[in-house]
């Protein structure tokens, strides 16, 4: 059972052991999680949450009735223990992370602001596994940060409702951000396009892409 | 010896949110106030077993009362009518059927509740839970899946509702007999 003692908060690249204060989270509307939700009322749907199990979010997403799949991406990308430092995950990473049954569709992915902690040539990889469990009409929610730097480890995202977010950081150090720019981001994610996408005050380019 | 009878309720054992069976009728005419004072009141019988931190069981469980385990378990876990919980220590690598099921340890394998899931913080689950009402609490770990059905009404958003008209029920049937054997025991 070596899966259990891999915790989800474990750094991919961050000293660890060091007592750190954490801000109060903060909580910011989100649009697209509001023009995502419309779009699921009403039926019962298949969700894959890319995000670390938080309890709220399955409460309130319990309402809507749907079929829940978390797997921690993150979380499984720090739990890599035989790679050398700067050695990209692969296809067969994104294969192992996703053990689903080929017939597997997802209607929503939840995929908050882990793109910005993939490294180009591993988000063109991902995306490809994306589409797999996914069909037309498939709801991607990303969260891409304009900032210079990041949180070292992704945000805790909580639903607070349908209108809103609360960011949870999880350490107070920092690494440079990526900063995909949004013909990026269409590039990268071949087979999703961009239905919606705001800049917000906070930083924060929400993009609702569609599948194809 | 694999399983260990608690007459006596634990004290550190979790409380799920909703309300758990309704008690059980006490078989014994209620003492008068006199006799109550001068007898202790024998230990109540919580119908709960518990499996040891020591022992390993590799197959099938199956039984009609609530169950702890705190040792390890392989195979499966089919308590469906009573409460299932996975202790500190416990270790299952088993599919997990109970009414409400609280996981404080780890499961390696399904998980279905009838009423609700819990997993605490200290706990994980590897595989998928089925479930109406499912909480998980912060700092605890899961990869699968979670199937919810929606609420039909308000009332089957609450499954405990049933559960505690019944026991309102129940307690106006004792309170009924109480009273009757005090008016017996006067006379």
């Amino acid at each position: 059972m070596s899966w259990f003692s891999s915790r989800s908060a474990g750094s991919r690249k961050e000293q660890q052991g060091r007592v750190q204060t954490l801000p109060e989270p903060d909580v910011h509307r989100s649009l697209a999680l509001s023009a995502l939700f419309e779009g699921i009322r009403g039926r019962k749907v298949n969700v894959l949450d890319l995000g670390s199990a938080v309890g709220s979010n399955v409460e309130f997403l319990s309402q809507y009735g749907c079929k829940l799949f978390i797997e921690d991406l993150y979380a499984a990308l720090s739990s890599r223990t035989t790679v050398e430092e700067g050695d990209l995950a692969g296809p067969e990473f994104f294969s192992e992370f996703l053990p689903l049954p080929e017939d597997t569709r997802f209607d929503v992915i939840l995929a908050w602001d882990l793109f910005n902690y993939l490294h180009r040539k591993e988000l063109v990889t991902f995306s490809e596994q994306l589409r797999r469990f996914s069909h037309k009409g498939t709801l991607l929610l990303a969260l891409i940060s304009y900032h210079k730097t990041i949180p070292a480890q992704p945000y805790r995202f909580k639903i607070k409702d349908e209108q809103n977010l609360v960011y949870e950081r999880r350490t107070a150090t920092e690494r440079p951000s990526p900063r995909l720019a949004p013909a990026e981001v269409t590039g990268l994610l071949k087979g999703f396009r961009v239905d919606r996408s705001f800049l917000l005050k906070h930083g924060i380019q929400e993009y609702l892409l569609v599948r194809d | 010896m694999a399983w260990n009878k608690r007459d006596d309720p634990p004290t550190n054992q979790p409380e799920p949110t909703t309300p758990m069976s309704p008690p059980r009728p006490s078989a014994a005419p209620a003492p008068t106030p006199a006799a109550a004072a001068a007898a202790p009141e024998p230990p109540r019988r919580t119908d709960r077993a518990t499996i040891g931190p020591s022992i390993f069981i590799k197959g099938d469980l199956s039984g009609e009362e609530d169950l702890v385990i705190e040792g390890r378990v392989e195979g499966k876990v089919d308590l469906k009518q009573n409460n299932v919980t996975i202790g500190k220590n416990g270790k299952v690598r088993a599919d997990v059927f109970g009414k409400v099921v609280i996981i404080e340890g780890e499961v390696d394998g399904n998980v279905f509740a009838r009423e609700q899931a819990i997993l605490r913080q200290s706990g994980g689950i590897k595989g998928n839970i089925t479930a109406p009402r499912v909480i998980l609490e912060d700092g605890s770990r899961f990869k699968g899946s979670i199937d919810m059905e929606p609420p039909k009404d308000n009332a089957s958003s609450q499954p405990s509702r049933q559960d505690q008209h019944r026991e309102r029920e129940q307690q106006n049937r004792e309170n009924r007999s109480e009273a009757a054997g005090v008016k017996a025991n006067a006379g």
